[in-house]
């Protein structure tokens, strides 16, 4: 009786379950022979160039084993940089490069660490250990984004991310992703990371998810997560709400960070993007999704498309906090 | 999408109803049983001819037997006679066994025996209808009393029915004087019926003597003397002396009319003794028994039809739907999270060779094991082929190494080990060992967990030996199954576990 209580409430807010998130979403909106380009970062990034969408500088692409020994010639301009699997999942298999010292390197996190070490890495990686499915990969050597200052008080080492949920090209959820000592840096809610909601109409944080309950302060600094102001917010959702246009995907995650001279970048595209971006807003996304698929096919039957200042707008305009629940249907017919 | 969900409803509807519709016309209509263990009678009738032969004198023994083509269908018949010829032939509508020998002497014993069940016969055989019969010639006295009785009868009946019990009534009274003329003083059944028959015969009504033995287990069973007439559209059995109507059901014909049930010829005392004996047989034995006497083909067309090696194969087989629905439920209703999708059903067949505790504890030890040397491997930095083909070998190694140390302990079960799939315990050790880098060991321990569950509840139903009996008779219920995957498929509803993992979102604000 009780779990059937939580299932109604559930249902009442509108939470998406990953049962509805993959038939109603995942598998309607998005095409399978599209995910190659957002599993494959080196795509995804050369389609974002071409669409002139900024993302993190490529420095370089290692193909074979045969190509290890061009790592050299590819990070000699650059202090710091990045190396990262293609088809990596969960942030693994990932290397910070921040610093050199005396012909060796420092990752972020201090370690010194010799140039013997990261051509293993870079093996490993080839050799599809961080890939999905066990696939033989390509390893690419970018940029190393500085998070913004903003984030000192509430992240623990690491780059903040920000993931925004993008359905049909329109903004649908946000939220900021802050490192914990728990997550080790990274900034992944599975491993502990603190997801923190994010007004999508002033791109102000809300209260924030920690281990899928709730929380208002980060555990690491005790600053509170909510009311900050994330600068060039608007920059941010155009990025997300291009990105339908980049991939093709109906319903994509968007990762984003701020760098502290570049602005907002694009990390990368999720095809499935995990739903504890709900908890992080207090709200489910059902209701919007809904709202967005209403929103389609009226423009249809109108026989018109929006652009992305359009879309964004839209965006903006519903679904700042609170979301009028008034406007939508609880459980609205779907849009054929 | 409306298109769509419309679509897969009729679909749905169309493989339930059809997977449905199969199973209930093989359980309804072609009587499989519906449980293994399901018994049925059989009875084995045993007729005992027991004679001392004259010496020097061909002997010639004769004996009614049972017609096959009864509600009854037969399994097996046999003779059993030292020394003797044995020929069958019809006579008269009855089936008549003929014993001989040129010579023999002292006392001899013949057996007959016929083993049959009332399961899987197709519709009574239809027995002609007798021809119109012309009235028994009677004189005199015999003709005036004859007449005399059936005027009586006449007036008190309506059909060959009435006319028939109001016959019988009338000659057991037998106070009365016409009735003891035509008797003669005799008042045995078999004169009766011979009276009734005179009286019915002038009257042109068929009648038929039958010889009738009763299907329960007795020794010694004196074949009862029923009356059959015909009228027109099927039998009606009658008891010459009580006048009851229609026969039990537990009585099948042995022989027809008004012979003795046995002729001898070169000897003498012959007696010939019923023994009818009950025993209950596997129903499915049964089925495929009659099947080959070629009386059904039932089961032609089932799983039974292979051959008995690939049918223990495809009992395993079929059974594999049921473990992955296991593991579909699991994860898409309850939200277990397990290693893979498929791993778990592979595990649980696994299971089938070590039984589910042994299968538990070994697979946990040499995952256990082959974790740590995965661990170890890690620190060498190798590459993935190589670092997967030596998790392979050390397992091989380790279930070797069980192998033998239970064999000296003298545990036997752990030998079946050697069967445990090595390729999925690597695959599961590897994948387990980057879930832990990746995910932490809390979220592998809980993977690993949820994966032997499923394994083991997979396992469990699919050696339920009902179930697995249940697929391997009806395998059109495969059909209701892919009916209910495929509303899987679009269920939209929460799992179990996101009920607690959204908690935080009920309470308002």
């Amino acid at each position: 009786m009780l779990l059937w209580n939580t299932w109604k409430a559930l249902k009442a807010n509108g939470v998406m379950g990953i049962n509805r998130r993959n038939a109603d979403y995942v598998l309607k909106y998005n095409k399978r022979h599209l995910y190659p380009v957002v599993d494959d970062k080196i795509l995804t990034k050369e389609r974002a160039i071409a669409a002139g969408i900024n993302v993190p500088e490529l420095y370089g692409i290692i193909e074979t084993e045969k190509d290890i020994d061009r790592f050299q010639k590819i990070v000699a301009p650059y202090r710091d940089f990045v190396v990262k699997p293609a088809q990596g999942a969960g942030g693994d298999g990932i290397l910070v490069i921040a610093d050199r010292f005396e012909g060796r390197y420092r990752t972020v996190s201090g370690k010194i660490i010799s140039y013997e070490e990261i051509e293993h890495q870079i093996s490993s990686i080839l050799s599809g250990l961080y890939s999905l499915g066990g696939h033989r990969d390509r390893v690419l050597i970018e940029y190393r984004v500085t998070p913004d200052p903003i984030f000192k008080s509430i992240s623990y080492e690491g780059v903040p991310d920000i993931r925004i949920i993008v359905l049909m090209g329109y903004p649908v959820m946000a939220m900021l992703r802050l490192p914990t000592r728990q997550s080790g840096g990274k900034a992944n809610l599975h491993q502990g990371a603190i997801g923190v909601g994010v007004d999508l109409t002033t791109g102000v944080t809300l209260k924030g998810t920690w281990l899928n309950s709730k929380i208002t302060k980060h555990p690491d600094t005790t600053n509170p997560v909510d009311g900050v102001q994330l600068p060039d917010w608007d920059g941010f959702m155009r990025l997300a709400t291009s990105c339908y246009e980049l991939s093709g995907l109906g319903y994509i995650g968007v990762d984003l960070v701020l760098d502290e001279e570049k602005g907002p970048l694009i990390l990368e595209l999720n095809a499935r993007p995990g739903l504890n971006i709900q908890i992080a807003n207090d709200a489910g996304l059902t209701h919007r999704c809904h709202k967005v698929e209403h929103h389609i096919a009226a423009l249809k039957k109108e026989g018109r498309l929006e652009t992305v200042e359009e879309r964004m707008a839209f965006s903006q305009r519903h679904f700042g906090q609170p979301v009028p629940a008034a406007t939508t249907p609880s459980e609205p017919s779907e849009p054929a | 999408m409306q298109s769509i969900n419309l679509h897969l409803k009729i679909l749905i509807a169309i493989l339930v109803s059809l997977g449905l519709l199969i199973t209930g016309y093989q359980i309804y209509v072609l009587e499989i049983p519906l449980k293994e263990d399901e018994t049925d009678d059989i009875w084995s009738l045993d007729a005992r001819f027991e004679f001392q032969a004259t010496a020097g004198v061909p002997i010639k023994a004769q004996m009614f037997i049972p017609q096959l083509n009864q509600d009854y269908i037969s399994l097996n018949e046999s003779f059993i006679s030292n020394n003797y010829g044995v020929s069958i032939n019809q006579v008269d509508g009855n089936r008549r066994v003929t014993w001989s020998a040129r010579r023999a002497s002292g006392p001899q014993t013949l057996y007959y025996r016929l083993v049959l069940t009332k399961r899987y016969s197709d519709e009574t055989a239809a027995v002609p209808p007798p021809a119109p019969r012309v009235p028994i010639v009677l004189e005199g006295p015999e003709q005036i009393a004859a007449d005399a009785l059936i005027n009586p009868i006449r007036q008190h009946s309506a059909d060959i029915e009435t006319f028939i019990t109001e016959a019988i009534r009338r000659v057991n009274d037998i106070t009365d004087d016409n009735v003891q003329l035509l008797l003669g003083g005799q008042t045995s059944p078999l004169d009766k019926a011979r009276v009734i028959d005179i009286l019915l015969s002038q009257a042109r009504i068929p009648l038929e003597l039958v010889h009738t033995v009763r299907l329960e287990a007795t020794a010694n069973q004196e074949p009862e003397l029923w009356l059959r007439s015909h009228n027109g559209e099927r039998w009606l059995y009658f008891h010459p002396e009580t006048g009851q109507q229609g026969i039990p059901e537990n009585r099948m014909v042995w022989w027809i009319g008004d012979n003795p049930m046995y002729s001898l010829e070169g000897g003498r005392q012959g007696r010939v003794n019923v023994t009818i004996n009950n025993s209950e047989m596997n129903a499915l034995r049964l089925a495929k028994m009659s099947t080959d006497n070629g009386s059904s083909a039932l089961l032609e067309y089932s799983l039974y039809g292979l051959p008995l090696h690939a049918q223990q194969v495809y009992r395993v087989m079929i059974m594999i739907p049921v473990g992955v629905l296991v593991i579909l439920v699991l994860r898409n209703l309850i939200g277990i999270q397990t290693l893979g999708t498929f791993t778990p059903v592979l595990i649980s067949l696994a299971f089938r060779e070590t039984q589910v505790g042994w299968g538990i504890a070994l697979f946990t030890l040499i995952t256990a094991l082959g974790l740590s040397l995965r661990s170890y491997l890690e620190h060498l930095k190798l590459q993935m082929l190589p670092r997967l083909s030596i998790v392979l070998t050390f397992v091989v190694i380790v279930i070797a190494a069980i192998s033998l140390f239970s064999h000296k302990l003298g545990i036997e079960r752990a030998l079946s080990v050697s069967l445990f799939p090595m390729v999925i315990l690597t695959m599961t050790i590897e994948r387990l060992s980057i879930n832990w880098e990746e995910r932490g060991g809390g979220h592998s321990f809980k993977v690993a967990v949820g994966t032997i569950i499923a394994a083991t509840l997979a396992h469990l139903l699919m050696s339920v030996p009902v179930l697995a009996y249940f697929f391997f008779t009806f395998p059109a219920i495969l059909l209701v199954l892919v009916g209910f995957m495929l509303a899987m498929g679009r269920y939209r509803g929460y799992r179990l576990t996101e009920l607690m993992r959204f908690k935080a979102l009920t309470k308002q604000g």
